[in-house]
């Protein structure tokens, strides 16, 4: 009985292991190496989303004259469609078998017929290609190449003056929001304040930090700004006074959380986790 | 007559002739250059200066002014290390405009694709529209010069400088940015012989772009006990801007506090960061307040503010003070 149900289990894990993405799961699989060298750094320009406009513009450009009956245009985007199509499928080696060659010629073929109808019956097979790498890959090239490595940023600790870690700096400033937290919830209000004055002076750190991507005020502000200051002076209020009011304390603690902690996570973790992953490689 | 007599007669003339010619000109050139024909200075033009020059080039006339070019951090805004690391390796784009101007014309300026290693340079101000411009309406034989008011207005720095030049516009002043970051002095625009002596001596800006100093005089302190509290407020009362100031840089102030027993021993500290990036830098002409909460007795507080230019790691001391609770 005890094989039986080994073997039960052994075949139930390969069952769950082998089993098939299905059309609605996704999986953000790291691009290969090989576009690094088509965006920043390695490359001055972003080359590989260049590329991609230039596909969609004489795709779309070829409906487009096809409606104004522009038809000399028509042919000359459809040219130039088949070539940059030709040269991207030569730019990630390991992508190569996304493009369909054919399939182009077709559509291009179809739009040299300046007839509407049957370029659109092509354009269907081309746009599968477009797709299906679009698909599987889209998200992971704009995390990968679109979004900030956290890990690259370095945040001068207010404390030590030195520059730090971001990953490092965050678990800090963590630990001096809970210690405000806890101390206030124990009654010990002075030790209270003093983690309120490191957190603070941590959190406005971050203002700097935003500063290196964000050249605008408003972004930075939209985290840490007029909420967020107001919140930091009802809660210095509150521990500077004799009696501190609960009531109004952690109201300001779930602001701070609220309009500056929440919304910087909302809008960077995701693509940040996902890179973390990729980077521990 | 003699022949000695005669070539001492010829070479009179001559003489006479070269330095009336020479009046003439410098006459000309200084204060009636419109009655030279175009035809003429045609002639000695060096096309190639209006086909946007190295800044090598521009030393071979202008060698004082590219001197304290060279020393500014105009100079190195490409190849800086901070620069470069701030960027990560030149790849942030929005640093691009101001780091490497195509042309400054009072409006935020395009990046530019040749001679980086310039960084903000002779071209990126001087030419505009295929024209040199400058200060002063010049006829140098090289290349003409058209005046533009725009070189002496603030406006001109505000093209990358754009926080800076709204915090000063804010406050009123007239001293505008050139007159305290490029101290004119009566001097020769070029010192290529003859041609700097055709022209007469004029108020050149330093083109080192000066870094103000802070001290005690410009950033005043104000502090006292107040029970269970320490008051401290800083005003910046003599440098129309935030103190310190950038668009995207992070130059600091760094305020310390140190506070002490009766007995002399330390029972606690505080620091404040005054930064731009953080919005906490001092605004011209209006107090800043710091609070502190003495959660044990205190006599005295030692004060010290320090500066960190955003090139460096490293902090000058500007100032240091200590403040003494009165005895009762």
């Amino acid at each position: 009985m005890h094989i039986v149900r080994v073997l039960s289990l052994l075949i139930a894990i390969t069952f769950m292991i082998s089993q098939p993405v299905h059309a609605k799961d996704m999986v953000i699989k790291e691009p290969p190496k090989s576009l690094d060298k088509l965006y920043p750094p390695q490359s001055e320009q972003p080359r590989w989303t260049q590329q991609m406009h230039k596909l969609s513009t004489h795709f779309g450009a070829v409906f487009i004259n096809l409606k104004e009956k522009d038809f000399e245009n028509v042919d000359k985007h459809a040219d130039k469609l088949v070539e940059e199509y030709k040269k991207t499928s030569e730019m990630v080696p390991e992508w190569e078998e996304y493009f369909d060659i054919k399939a182009a010629e077709a559509f291009a073929a179809a739009a040299k017929t300046h007839d509407m109808a049957k370029a659109g019956k092509a354009s269907g097979g081309l746009g599968k290609t477009c797709g299906k790498c679009h698909a599987e890959h889209q998200v992971a090239v704009w995390t990968k190449y679109h979004w900030p490595s956290f890990h690259k940023i370095k945040v001068i600790d207010p404390s030590s003056e030195k520059e730090v870690d971001f990953h490092k700096f965050m678990k800090q400033i963590s630990g001096s929001f809970k210690a405000m937290r806890v101390n206030f919830g124990e009654g010990q209000y002075g030790r209270a304040a003093k983690a309120l004055k490191a957190f603070k002076s941590e959190y406005m750190e971050l203002k700097s930090t935003c500063s290196k991507c964000h050249t605008t005020d408003d972004v930075k502000r939209f985290y840490v700004g007029g909420d967020a200051n107001k919140a930091f002076a009802g809660l210095a209020k509150e521990l500077n006074a004799e009696k501190p009011n609960p009531g109004n304390f952690w109201k300001n603690v779930g602001l701070v959380g609220k309009t500056g902690c929440k919304n910087c996570h909302l809008t960077h973790r995701t693509s940040s986790m996902i890179k973390e992953v990729w980077e521990e490689k | 007559m003699k022949l000695s007599t005669r070539l001492l007669n010829l070479l009179t003339a001559v003489g006479c002739f070269a330095i009336a010619g020479i009046a003439i000109a410098y006459f000309l050139i200084n204060e009636k250059f419109e009655w030279i024909p175009e035809a003429a200075l045609e002639l000695v033009h060096e096309k190639e200066l209006l086909e946007r020059p190295e800044a090598k080039r521009c030393s071979e006339c202008h060698k004082d002014i590219y001197d304290a070019w060279k020393d500014s951090r105009h100079s190195i805004s490409w190849t800086s290390k901070t620069y470069i690391e701030a960027s990560e390796n030149r790849t942030k784009e929005k640093c691009l405009a101001c780091h490497i101007p195509e042309s400054v014309t009072g409006e935020k300026p395009s990046p530019r694709l040749d001679r980086r290693d310039e960084g903000i340079y002779c071209v990126s101000c001087h030419f505009i529209n295929g024209k040199m411009n400058g200060p002063y309406d010049l006829v140098a034989p090289p290349h003409p010069t058209h005046r533009n008011p725009d070189y002496v207005n603030s406006r001109f720095c505000g093209s990358c400088h754009q926080k800076t030049f709204k915090e000063w516009k804010e406050t009123g002043e007239e001293d505008t940015c050139q007159d305290c970051h490029m101290p004119r002095t009566k001097s020769r625009l070029t010192q290529k012989l003859p041609l700097s002596l055709l022209h007469k001596k004029k108020w050149v800006g330093n083109h080192k772009f000066l870094h103000g100093d802070l001290n005690d005089k410009n950033i005043l302190m104000e502090a006292e006990f107040n029970k269970k509290f320490f008051n401290v407020s800083l005003l910046n009362n003599a440098i129309p801007h935030a103190v310190p100031t950038a668009d995207n840089g992070d130059p600091r102030l760094y305020l310390y506090l140190t506070f002490f027993n009766a007995a002399g021993e330390q029972v606690d500290q505080a620091k404040e960061i005054i930064a731009p990036q953080q919005e906490t830098a001092l605004p011209f002409n209006k107090k800043v307040n710091f609070r502190y909460r003495l959660f044990d007795p205190t006599d005295q507080v030692d004060i010290v503010l320090k500066y960190q230019p955003a090139w460096s790691k490293e902090k000058d001391l500007v100032w240091e003070k200590t403040v003494r609770r009165k005895s009762k």
